[in-house]
């Protein structure tokens, strides 16, 4: 067994687990934190997206051992019981999710684009989602959340452009 | 997954201590992005598990007397956001963001993607246009051999079992050289390269000048197209040139019939990449 102590969503947290536990296991069944989706397993999906000291990454390919003594932010850090975080409610507004199972990965993925603080244009989003696949919505609202989201974290505006080019 | 033991050496030393200690039964990790995947499947434990993702002498992407130096633990958007790389060898670029997806991209790293050496890894082809050399740490010190001579057989490289692979080096005289990428796959992200290809060549007093071409997905290991490269070699600039040199690039690959392309598919597509990727050279020699 692996003694490991992360820093999720701020918090201090330890679990001995063993040595093939992934980052993504540990979270959902030693540390109960069941928002992050266990999709593929192979780290095509996205399902399972967490930050790690701030950057977007598979949980399931990360050992927690690799994970030790970092931070983790996971879907359960972003919003309260009285409060959504602004990606989940522009995701909410513009009903970009239709199961949500994917939408835990989505959102992380996003929040890691954004925090980054470049400009984005439409297809710099798309390429940031490319790790995150969605059987329901066709990814049309998707993007579109992800762009108010954007626009209103950060007070930008992504680029319009027409149609055909989209 | 198999139960395993798992070590995290801070040193290069540790690291080939623990793989002369456990000699057969024992694995290196860095980023996992493959070998995590091959983890849950194989059938046996790898015994013991080294990770090396924290070793800062696999870090770092430095212009050292040899040329640009990049550790073998740097990932591919550690590669994308480079400044070096963007001067020096930008074609690098292009191929790190074909890799994986964002996700994979944060963890996988250059050094892994050429020790996993599948046919389809998408740093190959610009790195051996670029003459790229690697260094390796074993119990005798190191050695430095060319990439070319690195890669062996599908997932076999010139690694020992108690070598490291420490840093690429692109060769001092090849950086700016004029070079070009392009991935073919069946969508833009996570996709494996149907086939993918790069070129570089310099313009000398209006010829070609120290050509390369490198295709990867056509052949048990990423490989140069050496008689197309010679067509080339010291003749005027022209198109049409271009044109039969990227023919020529057919002969030299054996591309595989799978689910993914055809044979015949895949052989179009060597002449396409070839072409164009020349033919994005000559565009950035020519300004």
């Amino acid at each position: 067994m692996t003694d490991i102590t992360l820093t999720v969503n701020g918090e201090e947290r330890t679990a001995s687990v063993p040595p093939e536990t992934t980052l993504l296991k540990m979270l959902r069944e030693d540390l109960n934190l069941t928002g992050t989706k266990l999709g593929c397993d192979v780290g095509d999906c996205g399902a399972c997206t967490v930050l790690v000291d701030g950057i977007a990454v598979n949980a399931c390919l990360m050992l927690a051992g690799q994970a030790n003594g970092k931070k983790i932010e996971t879907i359960e850090g972003l919003s309260t019981m009285e409060e959504y975080h602004p990606i989940q409610k522009a995701f909410e507004e513009v009903a970009a999710l239709q199961c949500g199972f994917c939408g835990p990965g989505m959102i992380m993925s996003t929040k890691a684009m954004i925090d980054q603080g470049d400009d984005l244009s439409k297809q710099d989003i798309r390429d940031a989602l490319s790790g995150n696949l969605c059987r329901c919505t066709g990814y049309t609202k998707i993007i579109d959340g992800v762009i108010d989201a954007y626009e209103e974290i950060t007070g930008k505006k992504v680029p319009e452009i027409s149609p055909r080019a989209a | 997954m198999k139960p395993f033991d798992f070590v995290q050496p801070t040193t290069t030393d540790a690291v080939l201590a623990a793989l002369v200690e456990h000699s057969s039964n024992v694995r290196i990790l860095c980023g996992g992005t493959d070998y995590v995947v091959e983890l849950k499947y194989v059938a046996q434990s790898p015994g013991v598990v080294v990770d090396v993702s924290r070793l800062e002498d696999l870090k770092g992407i430095e212009l050292t007397d040899a040329g640009l130096r990049i550790g073998a633990g740097v990932t591919h958007s550690e590669i994308m956001a480079d400044p070096l790389i963007a001067e020096h060898a930008p074609a690098m670029i292009d191929a790190a963001h074909t890799v994986g997806a964002v996700q994979t991209r944060n963890l996988g790293t250059l050094g892994g993607n050429l020790v996993t050496c599948v046919p389809s890894m998408d740093s190959g082809p610009t790195l051996l246009a670029l003459d790229a050399q690697v260094t390796i740490l074993g119990p005798k010190g190191t050695r430095q051999i060319d990439l070319s001579k690195f890669f062996v057989g599908v997932r076999k490289t010139a690694l020992e079992p108690d070598e490291l692979l420490l840093e690429v080096i692109i060769p001092k005289d090849n950086l700016g050289k004029p070079a070009g990428f392009i991935k073919f796959g069946l969508r833009k992200g996570q996709a494996l390269a149907l086939v993918n290809a790069a070129s570089a060549f310099w313009v000398d007093d209006g010829k070609f000048k120290d050509v390369r071409i490198a295709l990867g997905a056509v052949a048990p290991v990423v490989m140069r197209a050496i008689k197309a490269e010679a067509h080339l070699e010291g003749q005027a600039i022209s198109l049409e040139l271009i044109d039969e040199a990227a023919k020529l690039s057919i002969d030299e690959a054996k591309p595989i019939d799978d689910f993914r392309a055809s044979k015949e598919y895949r052989n179009s597509l060597i002449e396409v990449g070839a072409r164009r990727t020349l033919q994005a050279v000559l565009d950035l020699a020519n300004g």
